[in-house]
């Protein structure tokens, strides 16, 4: 077992910060839309709150967005292009996520600091970090002051409209966090991930190039 | 010498008695009742002479006519209220150009009624008053009259052309004229925030023509209503409510002043449709009755217009267009005249949000769909408010949306399922990996048990036959 150097300093911090961002959107979201319902807070508090987080959670993605535009660490998010390859690979890591895991087969895929997400990862962080959460910011500006953004909103179909949007995905987002939760206590140890997340070091096996079945159950 | 002296003292006393008189007529005219002797300046011969019937004294002081419709019309001008009009210097002649002096009086004229009458005196008062009369022609009253209403005012019905003083006088708050068909909204405006001021403080707070304007009335719950007239005097108003209220601009686009301005009022949706290319509220054309016809054919239950029905209304509306987009403008406002006049102090104003964004909030059980009536009044049709929290009417309300209490309810659903999902899935999972962990540990147990059992097996065997085979390699 060696500890190899995958999440450096600043991914880490929009990570953490991300993650605490995120769980205050929904918290507050379902506070906003379920107004009345649940007295945490005023629902006026639960939108100023809504519209500062928003506000530093997209400063946050820019320190995301140029740490990997401007470093080689962006190799991470290079998409597989062989359609083959991937979708191989790809059921490789369904397999083992819906099957090989119980087995206690080891997981397919090997965490190199170019290579830190499986296939599954690759794809979803793709889209959720290049598509969802850049739409998702998008329509909460548009939210945070309509009469601002009339003309776009309308452009866009109305307020309505922009308004389902964002609250679809609130929905998705609500569901990746559980979920990214979960998948991320699925390493060598439960806590694997997560301390790895805080010091930057995952705990990687040195799997011999030419071994069939290498030791270990980490999962991803 | 002496005659000169004489004839100098003469002269002297003469003078004396001019200046004496002169005073004496001064004085007189302090004194004396000023409209009486204005009267006396102003009135020409043929008006006295007019008043001498039409303000007559003793038998006469009561001069009127009976109308065919059994009315009855008072012909009295009192002299007094006349020459302190703003029509004092106006000769009888000028307005009542049509009698003829010959005839007047002696032959019986045949008038209809009193609002045949003011229709028939209406165009003395364009002559001189140009630009209010254009105001007027754009104003529901107008239109209302255009269109045969006999209670609609015409000129005479708010200003008595005998006895009009300049606006600028102040009046008694309830001599307004609006007040007199308007009575149930007045006697509302007299008791709230606006009225009580004006009663003590007059001018320094607004009537009725300061708000609706005098002559170019409008429907207010038409178009932007008389929001632009509140922000007139309330030239803070933004900047206050951007204190504490987020979307500000938005909020005072959608919502009526009174609709948390007057708390105690009820509320209600009303989807207005709008030409989205010019950006104005449509309107009936006259003679074309398509909005009623319409909505009561789309309206099948005779419960409202549901999703389908008001899709289907925006689709013909927009057929009709020629290609022109229409679209459904929600507002936020009361539902009665005299509920948007029962404004409070701004600290009993409605600040809590819960009130119109939690679910079932009362505002939003109430939703009509509006057009411009070609009278220049709203036509309204009741719509189901269902429309308001469906996805299939996200289309046709797309432009009204209020966070929470008219929220996608299909979405929650989704939510729910989502959420549930993503705890129940890991859940099951970890389940199955926890269990299949420990049958595998026991599976290996066993293996390792059985291993360990059969090499001890093999080993006994083995230490059993070592013996017996007496050290014999071969055996």
């Amino acid at each position: 077992m060696t500890k190899l150097y995958i999440h450096p300093l600043p991914v880490r911090i929009w990570h953490w910060t991300n993650a605490l961002g995120f769980v205050l959107l929904i918290l507050t979201g379902v506070l906003i839309r379920y107004a009345g319902s649940i007295q945490w807070m005023s629902f006026s508090t639960a939108i100023q709150v809504h519209n500062w987080v928003g506000f530093v959670l997209i400063a946050n993605f820019f320190i995301w967005l140029f740490y990997y535009l401007f470093t080689d660490k962006i190799k991470v998010y290079h998409p597989e292009l062989s359609p083959t390859k991937y979708f191989t690979a790809s059921f490789r890591q369904m397999q083992f996520y819906g099957y090989g895991i119980f087995r206690g087969d080891p997981n397919p895929h090997h965490v190199t600091a170019y290579r830190k997400f499986n296939p599954l990862q690759s794809m979803m962080y793709q889209i959720v970090m290049m598509l969802l959460v850049p739409i998702q910011f998008f329509t909460g500006v548009l939210l945070w002051d309509l009469a601002r953004f009339s003309s776009t909103i309308e452009m866009l179909g109305g307020v309505r409209v922009v308004d389902t949007v964002h609250v679809l995905l609130f929905i998705f987002f609500s569901g990746f966090i559980f979920m990214h939760a979960y998948l991320g206590s699925l390493g060598h140890t439960p806590s694997a991930h997560y301390k790895a997340m805080i010091t930057g070091y995952e705990d990687v096996h040195v799997v011999p190039e030419d071994a069939h079945k290498p030791a270990g159950g980490a999962a991803d | 010498m002496k005659s000169t002296l004489v004839a100098g003292g003469k002269r002297l006393s003469f003078s004396i008695c001019r200046v004496i008189m002169l005073g004496m007529a001064v004085f007189l005219l302090l004194v004396s009742g000023g409209n009486a002797l204005a009267a006396d300046k102003e009135l020409g011969k043929a008006e006295l002479a007019c008043l001498k019937c039409h303000d007559g004294k003793g038998p006469d002081a009561t001069l009127e006519k009976k109308l065919e419709n059994g009315e009855v019309l008072s012909l009295h001008v009192s002299t007094q209220a006349f020459t302190g009009s703003v029509h004092g210097e106006t000769a009888c002649e000028d307005c009542h150009s049509s009698l003829d002096a010959k005839t007047h009086g002696k032959e019986k004229a045949s008038i209809k009624s009193k609002r045949e009458y003011s229709l028939s005196m209406r165009d003395s008062c364009t002559e001189c008053h140009k630009k209010k009369v254009k105001e007027f022609q754009d104003s529901v009253h107008a239109a209302l009259t255009k269109a045969g209403s006999d209670k609609a005012p015409l000129c005479a019905d708010c200003h008595n052309p005998h006895t009009q003083v300049s606006v600028k006088t102040p009046q008694p708050m309830a001599q307004t004229p609006c007040a007199r068909c308007h009575e149930d909204i007045y006697k509302a405006y007299a008791g709230d925030v606006h009225g009580k001021l004006r009663a003590t403080k007059g001018k320094e707070s607004p009537i009725c023509a300061d708000c609706h304007r005098a002559h170019d009335v409008k429907a207010a719950s038409l178009g932007d209503g008389v929001k632009n007239t509140c922000i007139a005097c309330h030239k803070d108003a933004v900047k206050e409510h951007k204190d504490w209220l987020p979307n500000t601009e938005r909020h005072f686009e959608a919502i009526s002043c009174p609709a948390c301005h007057a708390p105690t009022a009820h509320r209600r949706v009303n989807l207005r449709l709008y030409d989205a290319a010019t950006n104005k509220q449509k309107a009936e054309k006259t003679g074309v009755p398509l909005f009623d016809k319409r909505t009561d054919a789309a309206d099948t239950t005779g419960e409202g217009l549901d999703e389908r029905a008001l899709w289907g209304l925006l689709k013909e509306f927009n057929d009709d267009a020629g290609g022109g987009k229409t679209v459904l403008r929600g507002r936020l406002e009361v539902r009665t005249g005299v509920e948007a006049h029962q404004m409070t102090e701004k600290s009993k104003a409605l600040k809590d949000c819960n009130t119109c964004h939690r679910q079932g909030a009362e505002a939003f059980q109430s939703v009509s769909l509006t057009i411009a009536g070609p009278d220049g009044r709203p036509l309204r049709h009741g719509v189901n408010k269902d429309v308001l929290s469906s996805l299939t009417s996200m289309e046709t309300v797309r432009g009204f949306y209020a966070i929470g209490s008219t929220r996608i309810k299909l979405l929650d659903v989704l939510l729910l399922l989502v959420v549930a999902g993503s705890i129940l899935g890991p859940l099951a999972h970890m389940t199955v990996k926890w269990t299949a962990t420990r049958v595998r540990a026991k599976v290996a147990a066993e293996k390792l048990e059985a291993d360990r059992l059969a090499q001890q097996v093999g080993e006994g065997a083995n230490s059993a036959s070592a013996p017996g085979n007496g050290g014999n390699p071969a055996a």
